[in-house]
């Protein structure tokens, strides 16, 4: 079939078994690819009740069509498995070259259950997959067991985990060559506990295409819609972090885990232009990407000195700089390749440091618990000590390292407006007091708080304009809650696409809806209208939803933490909190919701998820 | 208050005393240096028969040039921003945000992006005053 390598693979490390399976032309219709192939498969074959940590649970690593077709942007893959930070359907997306690679291997997709008494790699070439001893790496940090790998062939693509994996830390991350990582809801601590310490991948099989010739025409459109595009331009030259001069301008930027408004020297130190002009060394891209925003750094000189390797994005500059008052862009670096090495999510690990610092001020952590760190906001020192703590489970880390969640309860903390969640997963580093649509979008947000699987954040920050696709403005006001509800119910049901479709976000929002459709068809042949496009992507947030539902969400869960419907003082935002009950009633209304926050029947129906309607109506 | 003519030296010079009025402007702007050239596109069902050149400059605060020019004039500039007499149109009225505006496409920026970014809210401030200007647009005359 156009667009799919035709087979999925399947490990039981229990018993060692491998073999590969195909999915139904009508199912990749209905759910593409990525994570929303991968909650059809979890919904129909696995207990949704076991433990994310218990070797029946899936760990599963889904491509979409696009990948490895070369259409610009298409590098992305997904990782999805129960969570065990939220508990409840988890995912992350990364880019790199990992998820072209499986498919030239010839695999769509990976399925892995069961637990290998001993530490084990997964190794995919050409068609063919082995488990293999992994004794000798398991211990490493993400970099070093990367580097391991490597040195016996430098083509191998590496997902691999580090030190927190291992020790089941709740937010670990999975390593992908060193440059990309899987963060986000703790996937990497499902490897863990399978004691699946790597998976290497090569391959040489292409796949094929539906329309070679229009593909390559549509494909030279796209690029030159990249090149002519201012967003594309600023990512190019200041990263994801190019996001903090203007968010700081324009109330978007939590500082002081999210009690300040605005902090103008603090953005100016970890901004963007200063990475470029300071520790940037170069710029990377992932496979097929004209535009390259990953940061490469090195900080060469001072106490908080780094080889050379993948910079902070801009939720790290948040997360290990405003948000817990530290002024030092070389610090912020630091800790991101601490994170990365040990292989922890930086969004997690540094806004549960930032409640922990708050802990600390209000006298809830006692020196004695803080096991002699000064947790003082700011204290880089510290937070580089904490994190390898809580990689390694010890002391305080080992409270910490089950998240700022089950943290605050370890620490009777439990209630208290410090801890900033949504449904267990802490808020990324938009804020929603200054724009009410991307507060929604947490809300309801399938992984727990997330600002990637939607496009509200392009939408209501004005970054794109897509009156094709939908009715929009062109200028959202950010500090209201009025029509927000459809503009996040559209954004998710287009910005899900990315996830499904192997597209990088941010190329999204760099080319035309029609040029992605069209590549799309060109390689599948589907011939999908914007419509059906749009229908897979409600689909894919119901059947979620759905899942969620089964696993006890509920209404009561469709909610913003109390910090942030308290105003702030100063800043873009003052005084403004997003109407929470006017957000949700309406979004309930369109997204065919019932007052106990499940999907109608109706609803089910229509998007043709007759599974669910069997498992949450009878 | 006085009203102008939009896109005239009138209303540059009125948008120019706005801005060397301003004490937060000067605060704000202490570190920029450069020049700004404003390209606005034909509209002949607008009222605009011809493109409008405009050449602003500013220096650490200060408000130097502010003319209608030509259009080598204006692209030798150190930025260039150009686009519809809609789009201008609308970011001078507050209807769209500059910054949306040069991402969505509907202006266009020659100049270091970086340099931009970094000084965004002197930019926005400069707007913002323009704001001020009590303008009658071609389309209104």
């Amino acid at each position: 079939m156009n667009g799919y390598a035709g087979k999925f693979l399947e490990v039981d490390l229990t018993t060692g078994a491998v073999a590969g399976f195909s999915l139904e032309e009508a199912r990749l219709k209905k759910f593409i690819g990525g994570s929303s192939l991968a909650a059809s498969l979890y919904l129909e074959r696995y207990n949704l009740h076991a433990d994310p940590l218990a070797p029946e649970s899936p760990f599963m690593v889904m491509n979409g069509p696009l990948v490895g077709s070369g259409f610009p942007g298409s590098s992305r893959f997904a990782v999805a498995a129960k969570s065990p930070q939220t508990g409840i359907w988890g995912e992350s997306a990364c880019g790199g070259n990992f998820g072209p690679e499986l498919k030239k291997a010839g695999f769509d997709g990976i399925v892995i259950t069961g637990r290998s008494s001993t530490p084990v790699i997964l190794s995919i070439a050409d068609g063919e997959a082995i488990i293999a001893a992994a004794d000798k790496l398991w211990g490493k940090d993400i970099y070093e067991a990367t580097d391991m790998l490597k040195a016996e062939d430098k083509g191998w693509k590496v997902l691999a985990i580090g030190p927190a994996g291992e020790n089941l830390v709740r937010f670990s991350a999975i390593g992908n060559d060193k440059a990309h990582f899987i963060g986000r809801t703790g996937l990497g601590a499902v490897m863990g506990s399978k004691k699946l310490k790597a998976i290497i991948v090569r391959g040489n099989k292409s796949s094929g295409k539906c329309d070679e010739e229009k593909f390559k025409a549509v494909s030279k459109e796209a690029l030159q819609e990249i090149k002519e595009s201012t967003f594309a331009e600023s990512l190019h030259l200041m990263g994801s972090d190019v996001g903090m001069d203007l968010g700081m301008m324009n109330g978007d930027v939590p500082i002081k885990n999210w009690t300040v408004g605005e902090d103008f020297e603090l953005s100016a130190k970890l901004s963007g232009p200063t990475m470029r002009e300071t520790y940037l060394t170069k710029a990377h891209a992932c496979a097929n990407c004209p535009v390259a925003c990953k940061r490469v750094v090195a900080v060469k000189d001072g106490p908080y000195q780094t080889e050379e390797g993948p910079g902070p994005e801009y939720e790290t500059c948040c997360t290990f700089g405003t948000l817990i008052m530290n002024y030092d862009l070389a610090a912020v670096i630091k800790a991101n390749e601490l994170c990365n090495r040990y292989g922890m999510d930086t969004i997690t690990a540094g806004a549960t440091i930032a409640m922990a610092m708050e802990l600390y001020e209000k006298g809830i952590i006692s020196a004695q618990t803080a096991d002699g760190l000064e947790l003082t906001w700011g204290n880089m020192d510290t937070v580089c000590a904490l994190l390898k703590k809580i990689a390694c489970r010890e002391g305080l880390g080992n409270i910490l390292a089950d998240g700022s969640l089950q943290a605050a309860a370890k620490l009777g903390a439990q209630g208290l407006d410090a801890v900033v969640h949504v449904k267990g997963l802490e808020l990324p580093m938009h804020d929603p007091r200054g724009f009410h649509g991307m507060g929604l979008a947490y809300m309801m947000s399938n992984r727990g708080a997330c600002h990637l699987q939607h496009a509200a954040m392009g939408m209501e920050q004005g970054m794109v304009s897509w009156p094709q696709l939908f009715e929009m403005k062109e200028d959202y006001q950010g500090t209201t809650s009025q029509g927000k509800a459809m503009l996040v119910f559209n954004s998710e049901n287009y910005g899900i696409l990315g996830n499904s479709l192997s597209i990088c976000q941010y190329l999204m929002y760099c080319l035309k809806p029609e040029t992605i459709r069209d590549g799309f068809n060109a390689v599948t042949g589907f011939n999908f209208e914007f419509q059906d496009l749009l229908l897979c992507g409600a689909r894919d947030w119901t059947l979620k939803r759905g899942i969620n539902n089964l696993l006890g969400i509920s209404a009561k869960d469709d909610v913003l933490p109390k910090r942030i419907l308290t105003p702030l003082s100063e800043g873009a935002a003052a005084g403004s909190v997003p109407d929470m009950q006017l957000l949700r009633d309406e979004y309930y209304a369109i997204r065919g919701l019932d007052a106990r926050g499940v999907p109608t029947r109706e609803k089910l129906s229509e998007l043709g998820l007759t599974e669910l309607i069997n498992k949450l109506y009878t | 208050m006085s009203s102008y003519k939009g896109l005239t030296q009138e209303w540059l010079d009125a948008w120019k005393q706005k801005i060397a009025e301003s004490k937060e402007y000067k605060e704000i702007a202490k570190d920029w240096e450069g020049s700004v050239s404003i390209i606005v596109n034909a509209a002949p069902d607008k009222n605009l028969p011809e493109t409008a050149y405009l050449f602003t400059d500013y220096w650490h605060g200060d408000v130097r040039d502010f003319v209608l020019c030509d259009e080598a004039r204006a692209l030798s500039a150190r930025f260039i921003m150009s686009g519809e007499y809609v789009r201008w149109k609308q970011v001078a009225t507050k209807e769209l945000d500059a910054t949306k505006a040069l991402m969505q496409g509907k202006l266009k920026l020659k100049g270091d992006l970086t340099y931009v970014v970094r000084n965004v809210k002197t930019i926005n401030k400069v707007i913002d005053l323009l704001t001020e200007v009590n303008t009658i647009w071609p389309d209104e005359a």
